[in-house]
């Protein structure tokens, strides 16, 4: 448990109580009115003892997470605040509960009227679900594990820094993540090609070293010797063009030489990037991709290998060898004339000015431009996909309107960002050119002074074109770092982030199964304060066939996700033939539970690569048999390429019954000892189902069966049923005991039946 | 389908109160009004509802439309979200109800408005706000990629952190082009 502020220990002392009797507390910020107001909530064995002070709401309020390592300021005034304290026994409270508002909560109590003690915002979650269920145990007088106890109210911190994260759940250490240290992370990851790299960058300097001489050919060499008949190559025009001929080639030789070298690496670096990565996101858990944002993430993997492959490729070594042409020509430059130099290099500053200023203003106003775009085609996807709908409504003119708003939005954002560009680019353009102006003034004039030769102008004009290449790519390259460096960010958050179903470390090898299962006291929410599953227990002998019955929402699917542990347990154990899951190694244990559920996956393949997915190697006697045991073989046989049929994406299009009967065909070649149905024939037609039944009667035998089902009469061959309502188990027993109950199944048979029969009315 | 361009007016129309005969009985809402309703506040901040003979303690105000406008189609409801009735506008209550009622909402839907963002820097995926608000300065953390910061009317904007606390730019016409521009990158 955290510590609790020394104010609130000295208040506690003031009044009385020892700050080590505190079992857990909370820190509810809010107060019931508007505004923030700390009141300290705290449980010891016998009291609840409320903290509150009287002083005006805080003027300042940090939530967690922000700037991650600016100190959580929760009221800028604790020290001096007078704290009253109100103990309330706990035996006198009969219950106490966290109310979930709108991104926020409340302390509720029951003394028996009840009492909204405190509220708090959402970060707070956690503990206020901690805190009710450590005081639900005390008033039961049950044992308080020291895990409860120990509750870490601190969010989890970066193990390198030790910086807490900013968001619960989602480990990625933005200081960590800082830029440096992803470059010399990706610099790492390139550490392989460092042969290649190394190839590259020297040719890519023998090009442009090769290239660099070729504007003094041009210039001094031709003019002023060949032409004008000076020097050593007075006269000789046809060694100077021989030898800027063997030049060019030279550089074209090296040019072709780099990038055949950087094909081969730019391949290999995005292949390594892409596999390391989807190889990242195969170890981690269920809920990992379940979380919305990770979705998003996914979707971008691809862009963002090909974004690093571009850093690889083209970012490390363009910048070193525009780097040293940069140096290169300014040196020749300076040796040439340095006041010269310096003069046409005179408008430079005002470039970089120029760019720096208002180059992010252009690139708000391209980014308000795609967005607006995005939103128009948004309405145009939507009316055409919903043209159904459109015209069902008669709404044509309604969707006109809403076009005409959407596209003169964009057409404003691109008026802006176009008037913008226009007069932006054109300026940078002269800027650039005055440079060269310059040179042919200053120049010129020293020409006719006699102080200069033309071909030197020449050469001078030349170097200062090349120049411009390379100087618009440092300018670019700010952009472009932080491009790459967001996307290496996103990437290695995929590689950083920790599943939340570990196995342990010694995790044993379950190999022979009997099939028993028990599930006792499971306690499963997938968010804090708003459990799912609440005090759940069964158990299954082996071959036996469990029904689980309930209203949508009751926490079925989520029961038997847990028992394969796509997610863990939060209080309670599931043991399969006496083993504790947790102990287990995930890949034996999920070898002997097979799940055939509502919405069948179809992997892109053949039918027999599908049926044979979980066990590749299987014979081609028992694929047939499995298809035939799964009321498939029928269909497959009559399909033009049988077995062979490509399916999924881009391929065959198999009906709902008939994907559902490849799934029961992989769990019958799986042949697991535990066999999980979850709702398998719910989004069947009738008779459709009628057929699938059979083959799932098929499956079940000798095999320890939980099936979920909306109609009551899959689960007629259930040698037991339970009854889930909100999460807890309310009824259980065979059909029969149940329907003599008169309880909550019979209410679900009865409801049954009557759907049933107005089914009948509606097909007669 | 997004109706969200499409202005609030053209869906809801407040003002206009007679709905279809046929809708409203097989909708069998029950609406409080004054009459058949009394709501009352215990020592203990929770609000109880008594409507003709039944009295129900410990009840919440949900609003229908509480982005935009918290005063009508008011939902009474108990803490398992069964509904005792709904209040088709505030005005209808006297006023001690109505700020009972108010006090209520804004217990249920506490979002701090924006009146003044100071900064917001962005930063590997997330973006740190510094912001003046109705309950005072406020700073916090919202993850990036835009779905954190979510426009609900023409001008109203929603901005939920990383706990999923929620702060509210009521008018995001009316802050500055300075202001606009640093919460634009976010949108």
């Amino acid at each position: 448990m955290d510590t609790l502020p020394k104010a609130i220990m000295n208040a506690l002392e003031q009044h009385g109580v020892a700050s080590d009797s505190v079992l857990c507390w909370l820190l509810c910020d809010r107060a019931l009115e508007n505004g923030f107001r700390d009141t300290y909530v705290l449980l010891t064995r016998e009291e609840l003892l409320i903290l509150s002070h009287d002083q005006a709401p805080a003027r300042e309020k940090t939530y967690s997470g922000y700037a991650a390592n600016a100190p959580l300021k929760g009221l800028s005034s604790k020290e001096e605040a007078n704290w009253e304290l109100e103990a309330l026994k706990v035996r006198d409270i009969d219950s106490l509960s966290i109310v979930n508002l709108v991104a926020s909560g409340m302390v509720v109590i029951k003394t028996p009227e009840e009492r909204a003690v405190a509220a708090f915002t959402n970060g707070g979650m956690r503990s206020a679900a901690s805190l009710a269920k450590i005081f639900e145990k005390l008033k039961k007088s049950e044992e308080l594990s020291p895990e409860e106890l120990q509750h870490d109210q601190e969010r989890a911190a970066c193990p390198k820094c030790g910086m807490i994260y900013p968001e619960e759940g989602r480990q990625v250490c933005p200081k960590c993540m800082k830029k440096h240290a992803v470059f010399g992370r990706l610099l790492s990851f390139a550490g392989k090609y460092k042969v290649s790299m190394f190839w590259i960058v020297l040719f890519m300097l023998l090009n442009s070293a090769a290239g660099l001489v070729i504007p003094y050919f041009q210039g001094t060499l031709l003019f002023d010797q060949a032409l004008g008949g000076k020097g050593t190559f007075a006269g000789q025009i046809g060694l100077v063009i021989g030898l800027i001929i063997a030049f060019r080639t030279l550089s074209l030789l090296f040019g072709v030489i780099f990038g055949v070298i950087n094909a081969k690496m730019a391949a290999n670096i995005a292949f390594d990037l892409k596999s390391s990565v989807f190889h990242a996101m195969q170890r981690l858990s269920l809920s990992f991709f379940e979380k919305k944002q990770t979705g998003q993430l996914m979707t971008r993997i691809n862009n963002d290998a090909t974004e690093l492959q571009y850093f690889f490729v083209d970012g490390i070594s363009y910048f070193v060898v525009n780097a040293m042409n940069i140096i290169g020509i300014v040196t020749v430059l300076l040796i040439m004339d340095w006041k010269l130099t310096l003069l046409c290099l005179l408008p430079l500053p005002f470039v970089f000015l120029l760019v720096r200023k208002v180059f992010p203003k252009l690139w708000r106003l391209s980014i308000r431009r795609h967005k607006r775009v995005s939103a128009m085609n948004a309405i145009i996807s939507d009316t055409i996909r919903g043209t159904r709908v459109v015209k069902a409504f008669g709404k044509e003119q309604m969707e006109n309107a809403r076009f005409q708003r959407a596209s003169g939005a964009f057409s404003d954002a691109e008026q802006s960002f176009n008037k913008m560009g226009v007069t932006l680019f054109p300026v940078l353009n002269i800027l650039t050119q005055i440079g060269g102006i310059l040179i042919w003034a200053f120049g010129g004039w020293k020409v006719m002074q006699g102080d200069f030769t033309f071909g030197k102008v020449m050469t001078f004009m030349n170097y200062m074109l090349m120049l411009y290449g390379p100087i618009q790519f440092m300018n670019n390259i700010m952009n472009w770092w932080s491009y790459c460096m967001s996307a290496a960010q996103r990437i290695f958050e995929i590689h950083d982030a920790v599943p939340d179903v570990v196995e342990k470390p010694n995790a044993m090898q379950l190999t022979e199964v009997r099939g028993e299962i028990r599930i006792s006291n499971v306690t499963f929410g997938y968010e804090p304060n708003k459990a799912i599953l609440k005090g759940v227990s069964l158990h299954a002998r082996p071959g036996q066939m469990i029904g689980v019955v309930g209203h949508s929402g009751a926490g079925k699917s989520t029961l038997v996700n847990l028992i394969p542990r796509l997610y863990d347990v939060n209080e309670g154990e599931i043991r399969i033939d006496g083993i504790a899951i947790k102990d287990v190694s995930m890949a034996s244990l999920r070898t002997h539970i097979g799940i055939v559920s509502q919405d069948v996956y179809v992997m892109s393949g053949s039918i027999a690569e599908n049926i044979a997915y979980a066990d590749p190697d299987c014979t081609l006697a028992d694929l047939v048999h499995a298809a035939k045991v799964a009321g498939a073989h029928d269909f497959i046989e009559k399909l033009p390429d049988g077995y062979d049929t490509i399916v999924g994406t881009g391929g065959h299009n198999l009906s709902g019954g008939e994907k559902q009967r490849l799934s029961i065909a992989r769990a019958i070649l799986h042949n697991p000892k535990i066999l999980i149905l979850d709702e398998a024939t719910a989004s069947l037609d009738t008779k459709t189902e009628l057929q699938i039944q059979e083959a799932l009667d098929t499956l079940i035998k000798g095999r320890t069966t939980i099936a979920i089902a909306h109609r009551l009469s899959t689960l007629r061959n259930a040698d037991y049923l339970v009854v889930l309502e909100h999460g807890k188990i309310v009824e259980e027993g065979t059909h029969e005991q149940l329907l003599a109950k008169e309880g909550a199944y019979y209410d679900l048979v009865k409801k049954h039946d009557e759907a049933l029969k107005m089914n009948e009315v509606i097909t007669a | 389908m997004t109706l969200k361009d499409v202005s609030v007016s053209e869906i809801l129309r407040p003002e206009d109160d007679g709905s279809s005969p046929g809708l409203a009985e097989a909708a069998q809402i029950r609406y409080l009004s004054p009459d058949n309703t009394v709501f009352t506040l215990t020592e203990g901040h929770m609000l109880n509802v008594k409507t003709g003979d039944k009295e129900h303690a410990g009840v919440y105000v949900h609003c229908s439309f509480p982005h935009t406008n918290k005063r009508i189609y008011l939902s009474i409801r108990t803490v398992e979200n069964e509904e005792i009735g709904m209040i088709r506008s505030l005005d209808e209550f006297p006023e001690e109800t109505q700020r009972m009622l108010e006090e209520q909402v804004e217990l249920r839907y506490f979002a701090p408005e924006i009146s003044k963002v100071l900064s917001v820097k962005e930063e590997f995926g997330y973006s740190y706000w510094d912001a003046e608000t109705t309950s005072g300065r406020c700073r916090f953390t919202v993850r990036g990629g835009g779905a954190s910061v979510k426009l609900m009317t023409a001008s109203r904007l929603l901005i939920v952190d990383v706990d999923g606390n929620r702060f509210i730019i009521p008018h995001l016409d009316r802050l500055s082009d300075k202001e606009y521009k640093m919460v634009e990158v976010c949108m």
